[in-house]
Order: structure tokens, then C-alpha cells, then sequence
């Protein structure tokens, strides 16, 4: 009886914005007689710092301060449509949005300078809250100023709107799955190792590290990349050895209904995370970004369950890897069954398995 | 400075640090009315003599609805793509699971809404519930759903998602092992700190705002209109700040509910889920079955796939139906396999229906198809990264719906994980990058599944 150690490793991709698209997100931005932003979205904040990025996005796009920015993602009245905050869609979708918007902003505050500096608007250029002649900056005018001239000299509003929906992908042929357009607006990637203890004679599952790469095309704030690895890295945990609605499913007994009689993951459950962020920018992502949000819990499970047969020798496929199920497979040191050129595991678990025979998995020796 | 790419504050981390975030059950306004509900005792039932009237004489009872008041009962969470709604608002006749809604009381305070609760009469005939997906699809199972044990409306009016790519028959016949295996995750909880809340306030103007927890405020403004057959003028939702998600509140759970009984009592009306709530009765993520069968061959490429998924989606089909079509668009992962067989179903249990969580549809793939990989390695006697970065997904690959690969990473976060883990690939796999295929990594099976990347 020991606590031996494991590796396993799993690779993942994962889709940005809804499957097959036609989620549209929409936002429009207005400029106070200071230069201040108003951006207007519907995206809802989860958790997943999408006024933080959203805001970052405006004040990189337009070329002002960050903390020029007020972001208001408060009601319907106000905020035009965003399909919602899921398919991690609010930084690549919901970002482009306000992007195009900030851009139309940038574009009007141009040809107001260019008025008030009798300079060609495209010869000006925005940078950190001022407007410059390109190649004589000496040549400038504050983008206060700008929008006060804006206000009091020529009786305008400094507005722009943006909107981004990549159309509807349909199926082509229901008979082979053939869309006629990608379903997708991008594909981030992702890579993790588990390292687990395994103890032998309690089944317990230790997971003492993960080291993961992502690749999430640009990180627009690193911080906030780094919070969605880690925290789906424990919620990735939680799905690998802890956390299950029906312990003995399809039994809806022994259901728990409180935080005590749930195993979500706490703070002794933490492994060490070592995170690699690789930055292969989309194509039409705001400044290259992809999707983090949703895969950060997808590639532990497949890990741990690699590394827990990596330390004692016995694949649990049904989750969570609970010291019971360890244990019981230890029991039963099931090996798979050959025929021919066919290895077969978890025949126990198939629907062949059932003696009702109303749906079969049927594969040739 | 550059904002992008910066390490900057959190817009709203001040205030959630310092507890002054003002979320949905902070709001607080005059002369509301709470509200409790009358939910299924049974996994499977069906019911009649439901008797609302000792409940509404009760002193401090302002409303009670059941499913007579509902304009619309049925309007299904993808009823804005064309799909058919199955679910209805509160329970009509029967009970498909445990915990479902049948009758909610909006009264003066929690205690009195609940004491009116428990007056409401009843009368449930329990039947066999269907559990187990695997038997949903033999003669003698029970029969739960109006569709049937399965969903049957995909494309075409099939009751199953296929994909079908090469001849899944012809890389069984070349394989030299055939690997077969079964894999199955968990239904497990959101566990967002903040439960399932909203507050529905009628405005003296006719219109009702809507204080919500959604994770997508013009989806529930839908999902309500539709309900009450308003004008989205009449509607505002308030929200965009939400004390956790994780998908399970993109369903629309409270509101409309509440805005009925806003409308009926004439008063505001919140309806915050305790947390026992939240576990036994909120949605889950779906429990899936997955059967995977790859053909091989001995130095680990993998010529074909055969998957059979069944997804649990509860007593209701809610998103289901879409996130069985990711789980198959995804069924290859990061690698590229010429030959593919998939079927999918979505299949109905007496359980509280899943829906989306992070990952959604994806999550249960990968853990089926890496781990899959991973016993690939180990019975062919190979390396695992170098078997992943052998069949990794390259440009000018097709996705297992003919999608040519334009940027895949497949390869860069593998050698990049070989790095951070001191493992030394062999040299050829540490020179690969994620270019077109040529030489040793165009076998002759991959040859037919490549399309001209420019041409996407």
C-alpha cells in the first residue's frame, strides 16, 4: 500500500462564439463634452471581465486613457442587443462590436480636428488622448478639446454604433454533417499535464500539478487570461475527481442539496498551475483574441484520468475519479477484451451491455 | 499607454472585492411581494384536482398562478432558431421530474407564500420514471416525452445527429488495432454563489422592469415577450452583473414567473431560489455516454472513427439539441481523422433538465476522445505527445464537416507542453510546425480529406 505518482496529458481545441453563428452583438459609444466615453453594450458580466476587456478595447481603438472609459451593460433600455455571455463570445463577438463602434468614434473626432486644425483627417492619427499631425506632433490638439469644439462650436454629438454577426452556418446534409460555412468565428487550442497521487489504499486523487498552454490568439488583458486558466483549471478538477449531481447515476439517490453534501473543489484541492499562454492571433478577432472562456475546464479531466492510470494501472472513465471508483477498479484489475485486431474497454459500461438491446454500438473484429 | 494587452484593473473589481457590487436581491423596493412554489414531489407523474382557491383566501396571499395563467405555456429555450418547444412554463397534467413547478404564490413574506403553498391542492399518480439513457430505447421502457424517449427533430426530421465522413468501413478493414471504449462524466451543478433571482417591478406606465440574473439580457427579454405575448417596449430587463454563471443562467428561470404575478398582483414581485433550490431543482450540466471505436495502425495514425453519444438531457430538451450538435462538429478534436461514423442522440430521462455549462457539448468530447488517445499511446506502446502531434489537425486540414483548417495549434501548445514538462520529443516531432502536409505526414489516408486553405 503506497501513494504513487502519475503524468497524463490531454490536447483540446475549442470554438469561439455560438455554434453555427447568427449571434449578433451590437453597441454604440457617445462622447461626453470632456472627451469621456459612454460605451453602451448588452453583454452580461458573469465574472469573465468583459466590461474590463470591452473597455480596453474602446480605449486601445479610439486612443484614449483607460480610465476615460464608463462601461454600461445595465438594462435593455439603453443597451442594444447581445445574444448573451456563453460560447465565449463576449471578447471575440461582443468585443468586434464595440471595436467598430470605438473606430466610427475615432473616425468622427478625426474629421473635428481636422476642422480645427485645418489638417487633412487623414493625415491625423489619436494617441493616449491626443490628436497629432503624423510625422509633426508638435502639430496637436487634445481629444478634450476635440469634443468640447464638438459640443459648443459645431453642434454635434460625437456617437458611432457597431454591430458584428457572422451569418447562420447551415447544414447542407443532415445524412454527413456538411455545413456550408464555418460554424465557428475562430478555434483556440489547448494542452495540459496532470501530476496526481494516487493513494492505493484510500483510492484518494491528489492532483498535485497541471501545466497547461493555451493558445488564445491575443490576450487582451494577461491577468484576466491567466484568472479564466486557473479558475477553469479547478473547475476542470472538480468535473475530474470531486463533483457529481447523482453519485450513483443514473440513481438520482444520494442527491446532495447543500454546499456540505456537495464536493465542489476548496482551497485544499489546489494543485500547483504553471500556465503557458501561446498568442497565434485569428483573423477577425478584435486585436487577434479567440476564446477563453468555456475551455478552461475541458482538458484536466482527460489528464488526471491518464495520470491516475499512469500511477496505479487502471483507466476510470466515469467520472468523477472517486476514491470509490479507484478502489473498486484496483478490485477488479479489469483488463480489455481482444478478438482479432479489436481491443475493447468498459464492456460493462456499454449499451450492449444492457439487456434491453434497443440500441447497439456494433464494430467488426 | 497601449490598453491592449495590458495588465489593467478590473472595470468592477473594486466593488466586488469590497462587497458593494450591487446585484439582483440587493435591490430593494417598496411593497414587494415574495414568492414560493409548488413543485413536483415525484420524478414522473401525472396529476389532477389542482386547487388553488383555500391558497388564494389566505390573508397576505396577493397572487397565485398555475398554468392557466400563462398567455403562451410553451416556448422552448431555442424557439428563436425555429425549434419546437416541449417545456411548458408551469406543469400542465403531469410531472416529467422532481422539483418542476406547478403553482407559485406571491405573498406579503416568505413564511406566509410558503404556508399558502402547502395549501394548494393536489392530487399526483406517480408512474415508472426513465432514468437510465441506455434503456430509453428499448420496448419495454417507459414512454416520458411527447416526442418519444429521444429528440427527433434535427435537420431533415432526423432523430439523431450523424456525421459521416470516408468510409468508416474501409479504415476498420486497414486498421491494424481497433480500440474501443466507453466514457462518461458527470452531471454536475453551476454552484454560483448567487441562486436564481429576480424582481419584477410594474411601472406605473404599463411597463414591467425586469431585474435579472441572466447571462443574456436580450435572450430572457425574448423568452418573457414571448411568454406574455408583449412588445419589447413594454419590457426592460436590468441586470449585466451576475454573481456567477457558468451557463446555467442563460435559462430563463424566475423571471417570467415573476412578471406574471407582477401583473396579477399589480405589486413588485421577487423570487430569490434558496440554495437547497438551487441544487435539487436548477439545471445541471447534461450527464453524457460516449462509445468511441478508433482504427489504427501500429505506428499510431488513426484512420477512422465510430461514436456513439447519448445525451441525458433531463425531462426537456431546453439547449440540448445544439449542444449535441457541437459535441459532434468537435468529435475529432485537435487531430485530423479521414474516416468518421458519428451518431448522436438526445435523449429524455426523469431528471432536471441540463443545459448549457462551460464547455457546453465540448467538455464531455474531450474527456471521451483524450482519454481515448491516451489508451491509444499506451496499447500501441507509443509516446503520447508524439501520437498527438502525429495526428494533430494541420492547415489545409478538413473538420469532420468539411471546414478546411485555416490556423490550427494543435502542434505549437503540444511541443509547447512537452517543454514545460522537461519531456524531449524525438527530433522530427520537435521540428514540426502546423504547416500543410508533405512527405511522412501525408500518408496516403489523408490525401483525400484536404482542401486548399485559401478556399474557406
Amino acid at each position: 500500500m503506497a501513494v504513487k505518482q502519475g503524468r497524463g496529458i490531454a490536447a483540446i481545441e475549442y470554438p469561439t462564439g455560438m455554434n453555427q453563428n447568427g449571434d449578433p452583438s451590437q453597441a454604440w459609444i457617445k462622447m461626453k463634452p470632456d472627451g469621456r466615453v459612454d460605451v453602451f453594450a448588452g453583454t452580461s458580466d458573469i465574472g469573465n471581465g468583459s466590461k474590463t476587456i470591452q473597455s480596453q478595447i474602446v480605449a486601445e481603438t479610439i486612443g484614449v486613457p483607460y480610465d476615460w472609459i464608463t462601461y454600461d451593460n445595465s438594462n435593455t433600455d439603453s443597451s442594444p442587443v447581445c445574444t448573451g455571455t456563453f460560447a465565449s463570445r463576449a471578447t471575440f463577438v461582443a468585443g468586434k462590436a464595440v471595436e467598430k463602434a470605438a473606430e466610427r468614434v475615432r473616425e468622427r473626432i478625426l474629421d473635428i480636428a481636422g476642422k480645427e486644425l485645418e489638417i487633412d483627417p487623414s493625415d491625423l492619427e489619436v494617441v493616449d488622448g491626443e490628436v497629432l499631425a503624423k510625422g509633426a506632433p508638435q502639430k496637436k490638439l487634445s481629444v478634450s478639446d476635440v469634443a468640447a469644439a464638438a459640443t459648443w462650436t459645431y453642434g454635434e454629438l460625437i456617437t458611432g454604433t457597431g454591430a458584428q454577426l457572422k451569418p447562420y452556418s447551415s447544414i447542407l446534409d443532415p445524412e454527413t454533417g456538411e455545413v456550408d460555412s464555418p460554424p465557428h468565428s475562430a478555434i483556440s487550442y489547448a494542452a495540459c499535464a496532470a501530476e496526481v497521487d494516487v493513494d492505493d489504499e484510500t483510492g484518494v486523487v491528489q492532483v498535485t500539478r497541471l501545466v497547461q498552454v493555451y493558445d488564445v490568439g491575443r490576450a487582451i488583458n494577461p491577468t484576466l487570461v491567466e484568472g479564466q486558466i486557473e479558475g477553469g483549471a479547478i473547475q476542470g478538477l472538480g468535473l475530474g475527481v470531486l463533483e457529481s449531481c447523482y453519485p450513483y447515476y443514473p440513481s438520482v439517490e444520494h442527491r446532495g442539496s447543500e454546499f456540505g453534501s456537495y464536493l465542489a473543489p476548496g482551497m485544499e484541492d489546489l494543485p500547483q498551475l504553471d500556465t503557458i499562454i501561446i498568442e497565434n492571433p485569428s483573423a477577425d478577432g478584435p486585436y487577434g483574441a479567440k476564446g477563453i472562456g468555456e475551455m478552461a475546464n475541458n482538458a484536466q479531466p482527460p489528464a488526471i484520468a491518464a495520470a491516475v492510470y499512469d500511477a496505479v494501472g487502471v483507466w476510470v472513465t466515469e467520472l468523477p475519479i472517486t476514491p470509490e471508483r479507484v478502489l473498486r477498479a484496483l478490485e477488479a484489475k479489469a483488463e480489455p477484451t481482444r478478438d482479432g485486431k479489436l481491443v475493447v474497454f468498459d464492456e460493462e459500461l456499454s449499451v450492449n451491455a444492457v439487456p434491453g438491446g434497443g440500441m447497439r454500438f456494433e464494430v467488426p473484429a | 499607454m497601449k490598453a491592449v494587452g495590458a495588465r489593467l484593473p478590473r472595470y468592477d473589481g473594486i466593488e466586488h472585492v469590497t462587497g458593494r457590487t450591487q446585484y439582483v436581491d440587493d435591490v430593494r423596493v417598496p411593497g414587494t411581494l415574495w414568492t414560493k412554489a409548488l413543485r413536483s414531489p415525484a420524478h414522473s407523474a401525472t396529476f389532477d384536482g389542482l386547487d388553488t382557491s383555500k391558497a388564494e383566501a389566505m390573508p397576505g396571499v396577493h397572487a397565485v398562478i398555475t398554468w392557466k395563467d400563462v398567455p403562451l405555456l410553451e416556448y422552448g429555450h431555442l424557439s428563436a432558431l425555429g425549434i419546437p418547444a416541449d417545456e411548458p412554463l408551469l406543469a400542465k397534467d403531469e410531472v416529467r421530474y422532481k422539483g418542476q413547478p406547478i403553482a407559485l404564490v406571491a405573498a406579503e413574506d416568505e413564511e406566509t407564500a410558503m404556508a399558502a403553498v402547502e395549501a394548494i391542492g393536489i392530487e399526483l399518480e406517480e408512474r415508472e420514471p426513465l432514468l437510465d439513457i441506455r434503456r430509453a430505447f428499448d420496448d419495454d421502457a417507459p414512454k416520458i416525452h411527447q416526442w418519444g424517449n429521444w429528440y427527433p427533430h434535427f435537420e431533415g426530421e432526423m432523430d439523431c445527429r450523424q456525421i459521416r465522413k470516408g468510409s468508416i468501413d474501409d479504415a476498420f478493414a486497414q486498421a491494424d488495432t481497433i480500440v474501443q471504449g466507453v466514457y462518461r462524466p458527470a452531471a454536475i451543478e453551476h454552484v454560483p454563489l448567487e441562486t436564481q433571482v429576480s424582481l419584477v417591478v410594474p411601472e406605473a406606465n404599463g411597463r414591467l422592469t425586469i431585474y435579472s440574473c441572466t447571462q443574456a439580457l436580450y435572450f430572457s427579454m425574448g423568452v418573457v415577450a414571448a411568454h406574455l405575448g408583449l412588445p419589447l417596449n413594454k419590457l426592460k430587463v436590468v441586470g449585466g452583473t451576475v454573481g456567477g454563471g457558468f451557463g446555467g443562467k442563460v435559462d430563463t428561470a424566475t423571471e417570467t414567473m415573476c412578471a406574471l404575478l407582477a401583473q396579477k398582483s399589480g405589486r413588485p414581485v421577487k423570487w430569490r431560489w434558496t440554495r437547497e433550490e438551487e441544487f435539487l431543482c436548477s439545471s445541471t450540466r447534461a450527464p453524457w455516454h460516449m462509445e468511441v471505436a478508433d482504427a489504427v495502425t501500429k505506428d499510431g495514425w488513426i484512420l477512422g472513427r465510430k461514436m456513439l453519444t447519448l445525451h441525458d438531457s433531463g425531462a426537456y430538451a431546453r439547449f440540448s439539441p445544439y449542444g449535441l450538435t457541437k459535441h459532434s462538429f468537435h468529435h475529432t478534436g485537435a487531430y485530423t481523422i479521414p474516416n468518421l461514423h458519428f451518431d448522436g442522440y438526445v435523449v429524455f430521462t426523469n431528471r432536471v433538465p441540463t443545459t448549457a455549462m462551460r464547455g457546453f457539448g465540448v467538455t464531455s468530447v474531450s474527456f471521451a476522445t483524450e482519454t481515448h488517445m491516451s489508451r491509444i499511446a499506451d496499447v500501441l506502446g507509443l509516446d503520447p505527445y508524439e501520437v498527438r502531434l502525429k495526428n494533430a489537425n494541420r492547415i489545409g486540414d478538413t473538420s469532420p464537416n468539411r471546414i478546411v483548417y485555416t490556423d490550427p495549434s494543435t502542434v505549437p501548445v503540444v511541443k509547447a507542453l512537452a517543454g514545460g514538462m522537461d519531456v524531449e520529443l524525438a527530433p522530427e516531432y520537435a521540428a514540426m510546425g502546423p504547416g500543410q502536409r508533405e512527405g511522412d505526414l501525408l500518408p496516403e489516408h489523408l490525401v483525400a480529406q484536404l482542401a486548399d486553405p485559401e478556399d474557406h
